[in-house]
């Protein structure tokens, strides 16, 4: 019985590994991730950088988690109708002005954001569509 | 036999290094233009290469900056503008390494012309300036009249810049680093968006300022 013990662990982990890689929600999570690298690339990057490590004083990082954690409902404005307030990330203060990205669509801000939120250091989850469109309907 | 050791190690690298640095020099870009003359019954065959005009704009500090002020020092140039929201902040992240690495280096320096002057006033600039952590002339920020800034971006460092209401920003320009001589002739022109032409950039550099230590000797 003991030596059965091992092989059957094993199998059962096996099984839990599999069904989490074909889980619905992952499934959707990692194609929200991976085409909103690529959105990041074409609308992001070439202000705050492949490595989202922004530019000095003039443009601020995305590393700042607790920023991106208390500000969650309001990301999805900041993108589609720019920033022109003062912010402090990371305890820099930045005044510039981020442009507005009017014409992406509330589905291509979900990805967007489920990337950001989920790399250079940060670890939230899925932005799903429906939080974008709820949050799209709040903006000042 | 310890002494002829020392010889031809002390041999050996003072061959590698006269190879590897003084002998390389760079190209002359641009138009060239030959004249023959007569002397002493001889032809000679004089070559001259393009060179960037003359100019004068204002920078950061108010400082006025031309060729006068550039003459003991080489150089590079490109087109940028503030608000600018496409190619611009890469092209400064990776003028800023360069910049960082000939810091306090005077023979060194740089000038960024703005193409964007209605929006880049002096103090717009010194703004930009300060939050990029550039202190001093060694970097400059120009500011210039439009038709003249996008001029000599076309005819002096073989550029373009010029206004599109169609694209983000509304100016369009090209994003190359030009790096200029003593002389005021154009020895090498690199992407500078791409961070691998940057560093050979920077390679550059180190041979053109050999260039000048060797004509020194």
């Amino acid at each position: 019985m003991r030596r059965l013990l091992l092989p059957f662990f094993f199998c059962g982990l096996v099984i839990i590994i599999f069904l989490n890689a074909c889980n619905e929600e992952t499934i959707k999570y990692q194609s929200y991730y991976s085409s909103g690298s690529a959105l990041y690339k074409t609308h992001c990057s070439n202000c705050h950088m492949d490595d989202g490590e922004g530019l000095e004083a003039l443009i601020p990082p995305l590393t700042d988690t607790t920023f991106l954690k208390n500000n969650r409902e309001k990301l999805a404005c900041f993108i589609v109708y720019g920033l022109k307030d003062t912010i402090v990330i990371n305890g820099k203060t930045y005044d510039g002005v981020m442009p507005a990205e009017t014409h992406l669509a509330p589905i291509e801000i979900a990805k967007l954001l489920t990337y950001i939120t989920n790399t250079f250091g940060n670890n939230q989850g899925i932005y799903e569509l429906s939080e974008v469109e709820k949050n799209l309907r709040k903006c000042d | 036999m310890k002494f002829l050791k020392y010889i031809t190690i002390l041999s050996i690298s003072t061959l590698l290094f006269s190879c590897s640095q003084n002998g390389k020099r760079l190209p002359f870009l641009g138009e060239m233009q030959t004249i023959d003359r007569m002397e002493g019954g001889k032809l000679v065959i004089d070559t001259f290469y393009q060179t960037i005009p003359n100019f004068s704009f204002v920078n950061q500090d108010s400082v006025v900056i031309n060729n006068d002020s550039l003459k003991n020092s080489i150089y590079i140039a490109d087109f940028f503008f503030t608000s600018c929201p496409s190619i611009c902040p890469i092209m400064s992240k990776n003028m800023l390494s360069v910049y960082k690495k000939y810091k306090r280096n005077n023979e060194v320096r740089f000038l960024s012309h703005t193409i964007d002057p209605k929006h880049d006033t002096i103090p717009v600039l010194k703004k930009y300036a300060n939050k990029l952590g550039v202190e001093g002339t060694q970097w400059s920020f120009l500011l210039g009249n439009r038709d003249t800034v996008y001029n000599i971006a076309r005819h002096g460092y073989m550029n373009y810049a010029q206004e599109n209401a169609d694209i983000p920003g509304g100016v369009e320009h090209s994003g190359y680093f030009i790096l200029v001589d003593k002389d005021r002739r154009i020895r090498g022109a690199y992407d500078g968006t791409d961070k691998q032409q940057v560093e050979n950039l920077t390679n550059d550099i180190d041979i053109l300022l050999n260039e000048y230590k060797s004509v020194k000797k």
